[in-house]
């Protein structure tokens, strides 16, 4: 049964990503389109069910990053139910927070796309993955192994059920944390913090030698978008929302919960993804990043050391004004794993940490409300609007491959421009359109697929409309 | 949202493995998830199982998931040209 009802997920698991190329009268090209066919009905299909649930219910739907959607949607029925968690409690759901943050980044890094930037683009496909990592390099490997086994076994700690994680609830959290646990992940957190630091060395060194390049791929001017504390520290869990601009200038910082009053979306006939943007500059004009390299570009310091060190460095880059260059996700994603391995150290340190205080009882229903907090890939947004009853009658998700949904257009655009000369396409310049795409970790279908395998679908239309080529891949 | 659809593991030979999905079958490393035995529901990302359901787990994402195919109104794929 369960495989005639499976028909249209897989359609999508299977799917292409996209690729519309146009070209200009003299044979250049002037723009390219990234289509994105997935993402409906999910929020039509949650109205109806209890606010409550929806911390379950969302981490089965999206099994990349569980526990960003588990934690938004208890902090959106926090504020349905008007209820304020216990200090522990939320002390808790941030410490599962940089589990989460931990294990995808060093993921991503280590296993998923580092091999294809340490390897090369041009390397043999069935090279570019984590066994030519292991051959090349054993060590570095390893490492990303450990790191996000440590990731995994803090949610673990706390979640039990570390896939889909019961742990949050409306007003606190279901479990206590014991000081075994706490004392067992934080010695543990101090191998996994030089490991990060390697990583973070290898991806510096990496970017030195390959600076014309890292700097000229997909690098391109727009806003910025992330959390941030009062202060104007990078914050992942519980903050303000900072808009920048492409210079750097603040634009804006405001309360999640007013997210509407300043993001905009954008519906394109060719897309069924939204494109988010910033009101004020209306769009196209108000396009804007989120994920790591944006985060590093609206925080103004990072509250920990360590990461805080790196954080200058970066600053140092371009004297101040947002990193634009595409690849530089990669070294922002290690430097927010060794704040989040910091802050995870600071939190298990916090006496109030094992307390038992750890759930508030709502008494009453306020009918709407949002949660938001930054999740491995960007800033997510939870909205939820119910009945006397508690009965969902409003959802409203943006997810962080949503606000992506421009750029990643954009960076195969630029990689387009740099890479396609006229009717000329290659397998190199199909795997730079995948490490564009890559670079932001999108959880779409085609991501599913092995790095250098990413099934692509892609048309060169000359400026009369005409298919010039097309070139489909897997 | 990224729908993580569960696929079943049909084959294993040391890290690489075939999974099934409807009808479709394809070969996935399990490098990051060397627990998955045959017969486990996983969770796939960039050709990496990632992650191995139980299969109480696996059985109610699916219903879920089944539940969503049945509320989504019938393919009508977004042209590809503007």
């Amino acid at each position: 049964m369960a495989q005639k009802i499976l028909i249209e997920p897989v359609t999508r698991i299977e799917g292409h990503a996209k690729v519309s190329i146009y070209l200009g009268d003299d044979g250049r090209v002037e723009r390219a389109l990234l289509h994105i066919n997935e993402f409906r009905g999910f929020e039509k299909f949650c109205e109806g069910r209890m606010y409550f649930e929806m911390p379950a219910i969302t981490p089965r739907i999206c099994g990349i990053c569980p526990v960003s959607h588990h934690l938004a949607a208890a902090k959106a029925c926090d504020a349905v139910a008007g209820v304020q968690p216990p200090r522990t409690a939320s002390l808790l759901r941030e410490l599962m927070h940089m589990g989460q943050v931990i294990q995808s980044h060093s993921m991503h890094f280590f296993e998923l796309a580092g091999p294809d930037i340490l390897l090369g683009f041009d390397a043999e496909p069935a090279k570019r993955n984590i066994v030519g990592l292991v051959e090349e390099y054993p060590e570095v490997a390893l490492k990303g192994v450990l790191l996000r086994k440590f990731g995994q076994s803090v949610i673990a700690h706390l979640g039990e059920k570390r896939v889909h994680p019961r742990f949050a609830v409306v007003g606190g959290v279901n479990s206590a944390l014991s000081p075994a646990s706490r004392d067992t992940i934080l010695k543990e957190s101090e191998e996994r913090l030089k490991d990060v630091q390697d990583g973070i060395a290898i991806i510096k060194s990496w970017l030195e030698k390959n600076q014309d390049y890292a700097q000229a791929f997909a690098s391109f001017p727009c806003g910025y978008m992330g959390l941030v504390r009062e202060d104007g520290a990078l914050e992942l869990y519980d903050g303000r929302v900072r808009f920048i601009d492409c210079d750097g200038n603040l634009l804006e910082e405001f309360a999640p919960a007013d997210y509407l009053d300043y993001i905009g979306e954008h519906v394109e006939p060719w897309s069924w993804l939204k494109f988010p943007f910033y009101r004020k500059f209306g769009w196209p004009d108000g396009v804007y990043r989120v994920g790591p390299l944006a985060r590093l570009n609206v925080a103004s310091h990072i509250s920990t050391p360590l990461a805080n060190k790196e954080h200058q460095e970066w600053r140092s880059l371009r004297s101040g004004k947002p990193v634009q260059a595409t690849l530089y996700y990669h070294y922002a994603r290690l430097v927010e794993t060794l704040y989040a391995i910091e802050r995870l150290q600071e939190l298990l340190q916090d006496p109030e940490i094992t307390s038992n205080d750890i759930v508030a009882f709502p008494d009453s229903l306020v009918g709407h409300g949002v949660g938001c907090l930054e999740a491995p890939r960007g800033t997510l947004f939870h909205d939820y609007t119910v009945d006397e009853q508690g009965r969902l009658t409003a959802v409203n998700f943006i997810v962080a491959t949503g606000h992506n949904n421009w750029a990643m257009s954009k960076s195969v655009e630029e990689v387009a421009k740099a890479f396609v000369d006229g009717k000329n396409l290659t397998e190199g310049m199909l795997n730079r359109v995948e490490a564009a795409i890559r670079a932001y970790d999108p959880c779409l279908s085609c991501s599913t697929h092995a790095i250098g395998q990413m099934p692509l679908d892609i048309s060169i239309y000359a400026r009369d409309g005409s298919l010039v080529r097309r070139l489909v891949r897997g | 949202m990224c729908l993580a659809v569960p696929a079943r593991l049909v084959e294993r030979h040391d890290e690489a493995g075939v999974i099934e999905l409807g009808g479709l079958r394809r070969t996935i490393s399990l490098a990051l998830t060397p627990e998955a035995k045959v017969g486990d529901y996983v969770i796939v990302h960039a050709g990496f199982a990632i992650s191995v359901l139980d299969e109480e787990q696996a059985s109610e994402t699916l219903r879920l998931l089944a539940e969503l195919a049945s509320a989504i109104p019938p393919d009508d794929l977004p042209p590809s040209q503007p």
